[in-house]
């Protein structure tokens, strides 16, 4: 059941789903007691509290009364970007060496930014090694960034991570040399 | 020779490694700022700017004219409108432990939340409580309004 929310001064404890921007819609659920009131539309709403399985359209007009100073504060959303590297080395790829002015821009362009840079490997040879490859990576590409600006950002603002062998973007099976496997990704807020 | 160069680089990262394996207080940033706005930790409360860090108990407030936005490091996005209280009760990141964790609650104001890595990887491990009731967060962006009880 579907209703247009157009009370004014109503008790206002809801929530409304709103589109993604990629254009999808995730899923968000309000829990009660005796059950779940399940949002799956954008601009779909339901009271906090209310009846279970009663939800409502929001209108934009709504949306902007209620959330207009909410959204209007939202900071820019985080960007991430691969950087490939040489086999069973820290060494980028040509390819991805040129692609490090991109980062570097970005950085620059957000007002206070801080950076993820999360170190992978393809599973050629030993998990162990892997793991201690991918966090080279992910420390030589922050030296890298630090090197070719080093007033971009600051260290205390840069977050090394290593996943060794464990998180790859290709899926493969074990001792398998696979390219866009061997990255790391650096993710810009 | 590729060996050899493995060995000495790993020992020249082995303090990156010790950095990283000991707990990262920082579980997020300031990014905007409007008006007033206070992060709150249990003995100081911080007038919220810009780079500002974030740390787990942490209370953002913001005034009757104030708004704030922060992102979290698993990619969160949250930005409070006015008369708004917000705390991080809990935040874990660590994929690759599979740590992922993130409770707040909300006791009044307003809320725009677009979800991060986390709500992708373990979506039942975010919640958010509201007086009114709990909401679960499924992979997503979403608004909030709570009414104040003062």
């Amino acid at each position: 059941m579907t209703l247009v929310l157009g009370l004014a001064g109503c008790a206002k404890n809801y929530v409304v789903l709103l589109p993604n921007d990629d254009g999808t819609t995730g899923k968000v659920v309000v829990e009660a007691r005796e059950g779940v009131t399940l949002l799956e539309k954008g601009r779909e709403g339901a009271d906090i509290g209310g009846r279970v399985g009663k939800t409502f359209e929001v209108s934009d007009k709504q949306i902007a009364e209620d959330f207009g100073e909410a959204l209007a504060a939202s900071p820019e959303k985080p960007v991430s970007f691969l950087l490939y590297f040489k086999v069973g080395t820290d060494i980028l790829t040509p390819a991805s060496e040129a692609d490090l002015p991109k980062v570097l821009a970005e950085i620059r362009r957000r007002p206070v930014p801080d950076i993820s840079v999360i170190g992978h490997t393809d599973t050629m040879g030993d998990a162990d090694v892997n793991a201690r490859l991918s966090l080279m990576r992910a420390g030589s590409t922050a030296e890298m960034i630090g090197k070719l600006d080093p007033s971009v950002i600051s260290a205390d603002r840069i977050s090394i991570e290593s996943h060794g062998e464990k998180n790859l973007l290709v899926p493969t099976p074990d001792n398998t040399d696979e390219p866009r496997n061997r990255r790391v990704e650096i993710t810009v807020r | 020779m590729a060996t050899l160069r493995l060995l000495v680089l790993a020992a020249a990262f082995s303090w990156a490694a010790n950095v990283s394996a000991t707990e990262d207080p920082v579980i997020g940033y300031v990014k905007t700022v409007e008006g007033e706005a206070l992060v709150l930790a249990a003995d100081k409360a911080t007038p919220a700017k810009p780079g500002l860090p974030l740390q787990i108990g942490n209370m953002l407030k913001t005034g009757k004219q104030g708004s704030m936005g922060v992102t979290l490091k698993d990619n969160t996005v949250m930005s409070l409108g006015p008369d708004t209280e917000l705390v991080v009760e809990d935040y874990l990141y660590s994929p690759s432990k599979g740590d992922l964790k993130l409770d707040a609650s909300m006791n009044k104001g307003s809320l725009n939340y677009v979800s991060g890595v986390i709500a992708k990887l373990k979506p039942e491990a975010i919640s958010l409580k509201t007086p009114a009731g709990n909401i679960g967060i499924r992979g997503t962006h979403f608004l909030v309004t709570v009414e104040g009880k003062d």
